[in-house]
């Protein structure tokens, strides 16, 4: 990923996906990182496809960029495949999988 | 010389503009029109084909379109690196086309082909509509380009699309890829063809990171 806009600091301590799973929904969809995509835009997408606020949205936008991958939604497969398909619409690197 | 996207008013009446000369918009609607060709559905879509020859046809005759720089396959020199297994699957298809319908499972093959069948007639068809919406707004009358909401979305995806075909005929699959061809560049002929692609791609790099960054939505201050 590639960007020239500011971003404070991550915290390392935090990690996203914990925050986020949900014991009993078993698909996730992934969005990966690509040396294409920009920061901004990541953010951007993240923010007004699932609703996310600034904060979470560049949180996992970091984890894509710095991680390699990020979980960014979680719940029943046919969610996550509407997911996948609305996030390759925009031109991110979205898969699906079983949460294992 | 070009003026970065900004954003002027708010709410249904917003506007994103940003000045372009006719040369620039040339370029970028030329390329959009490369991509919109290569992903629009295809004219027989009931069938799954997506075989060479296919594609051949459809990317013929469009050189020149980008002031010099092609995306089409058939101008391409194969790209003889392995590809990193954990990276993509690129098939029997053309890679740029793979990365803008790539698998989307990458642990079931079966569940990924069940997913292509369904989504990627809608993909690209949704595509193309970015593109078209794009291509209209560069081709508008004026001296830049002036877009609202709507039309500012399709115009950021568009151009990530292109950025994403050009991204990977500049061979640019991972972080280090981009460095590695910035000194190959440093180090090459003038008239190397990837410099004057690279110098696109850097261009449209400026521009969509001005739009992006325009649009995002502003947080709110809490409430109190």
């Amino acid at each position: 990923m590639v960007g020239s806009v500011s971003i404070a600091p991550v915290q390392e301590e935090i990690t996203s996906s914990d925050s986020l799973v949900e014991a009993d929904v078993p698909w996730i969809t992934l969005v990966w990182n690509d040396p294409v995509n920009l920061m901004s835009y990541v953010t951007y997408v993240f923010q007004s496809y699932f609703g996310y606020d600034r904060a979470k949205a560049e949180k996992l936008m970091m984890d894509v960029h710095v991680k390699g991958r990020a979980v960014v939604s979680h719940g029943s497969r046919e969610k996550m495949e509407i997911d996948t398909e609305a996030l390759q619409g925009y031109g991110l690197w979205a898969t699906f999988q079983k949460d294992d | 010389m070009a003026r970065a996207f900004s954003r002027r008013g708010k709410g249904k009446t917003v506007r994103y503009a940003a000045k372009l000369d006719a040369m620039e918009r040339a370029v970028v609607a030329g390329l959009m029109e490369q991509v919109h060709d290569l992903v629009a559905p295809e004219p027989d879509a009931a069938t799954t084909s997506g075989d060479g020859d296919d594609f051949d046809s459809i990317v013929s005759g469009l050189g020149g379109l980008g002031m010099g720089v092609s995306v089409s396959a058939e101008d391409q020199t194969p790209d003889q690196r392995p590809v990193p297994t954990d990276a993509r699957s690129f098939g029997e298809r053309d890679p740029a086309l793979e990365r803008l319908l790539p698998a989307g499972n990458r642990t079931d093959d079966q569940a990924s082909a069940e997913f292509r069948r369904l989504t990627e007639p809608g993909l690209r068809q949704r595509k193309a509509r970015h593109l078209e919406s794009a291509i209209a707004a560069l081709r508008a009358p004026g001296s830049g380009v002036e877009l609202d909401e709507r039309t500012a979305i399709d115009f950021v995806i568009a151009l990530t699309d292109v950025r994403l075909v050009l991204g990977e005929r500049l061979g640019l699959r991972e972080d280090a890829d981009v460095e590695r061809l910035e000194e190959e560049l440093a180090d090459a002929d003038v008239d190397d063809p990837r410099a004057h692609a690279m110098a696109v791609y850097d261009f449209l790099t400026w521009l969509q990171e001005t739009l992006a960054t325009a649009m995002l939505p502003v947080s709110r201050p809490p409430e109190r």
